[in-house]
């Protein structure tokens, strides 16, 4: 079992992550593992590389009160968000002690130097089966999706 | 390698103002280049400085942050941003 499979059921057994993420994250690997050993890409491994994150808020036209509700439509591409993530290499190290201690108060035992750059690649890989869809009682539809 | 941003759209509507405005990026990253080419000796001076008075640490961090920026930047292509409200409209694209 490598490395990153073995994190990953760590992080499930310490119930940071959910079942479904943690299935998504070792298909991922399994994955990786299979472009590795050579074997030929299929047309699912080839589609899952996301482009963009997509946020979208529109009014609900089944609710009365959509009318009030502003519309927002981002759209966040990935290399932007793996440059910000880099960014957080920059954070001294005396601010991330202040932001463990703020996630500590907030009930989340969770260290933020722990977090290395391959394990953000994997995740940000896995983002390609996120699609989140909310709608609230305020009128509101939000969207969060990745764009291929 | 990704492409640079080459074109900037900002867009702003409200009830007293209307106006667009393309910037263009494949000129202003040139310049920046220029200036920073420029800029380099009095760069290297101040970290060498930095250094010898024991802030060689912040100087690093000052130059990765400086790093970290240009390639923040350059990932900027695809960008967009459509908030249309009750009293404003901003648009922001970048191609």
């Amino acid at each position: 079992m490598s490395d990153n499979k073995k994190k990953i059921l760590e992080m499930l057994a310490e119930k940071k992550i959910s079942i479904d993420d943690a299935y998504r994250l070792l298909n991922v690997i399994d994955a990786d593992e299979g472009r590795q050993s050579g074997e030929p890409k299929t047309e699912s491994e080839v589609k899952t590389k996301p482009k963009y994150l997509r946020v979208s808020v529109m009014p609900d036209p089944d609710n009365k009160n959509s009318e009030n509700v502003d519309r927002v439509n981002v759209r966040v591409p990935m290399s932007l968000i793996r440059a910000g993530i880099k960014l957080t290499a920059l954070i001294p190290p005396e601010a991330l002690d202040k932001v463990n201690g703020a996630l500590r108060d907030k009930g989340i035992n969770f260290d933020v130097r722990s977090v290395k750059a391959e394990d953000i690649e994997e995740l940000i890989d896995a983002l390609g089966e996120l699609e989140v869809d909310v709608v609230s009682g305020r009128g509101e539809k939000v969207k969060v999706f990745v764009e291929r | 390698m990704n492409r640079p941003p080459m074109l900037m759209h900002v867009k702003v509507k409200n009830e007293k103002s209307d106006f667009g405005l393309w910037l263009p990026l494949f000129l202003l990253l040139p310049l920046a280049l220029v200036v920073l080419l420029v800029l380099s000796p009095l760069i290297l001076i101040a970290v060498l400085i930095l250094s010898a008075c024991g802030y060689g640490r912040w100087a690093w961090w000052g130059l990765r942050c400086l790093k970290a920026a240009v390639i923040s930047s350059w990932a900027l292509r695809g960008l967009k941003v459509d908030v249309q409200g009750r009293r404003e409209n901003v648009y922001i694209s970048v191609v």
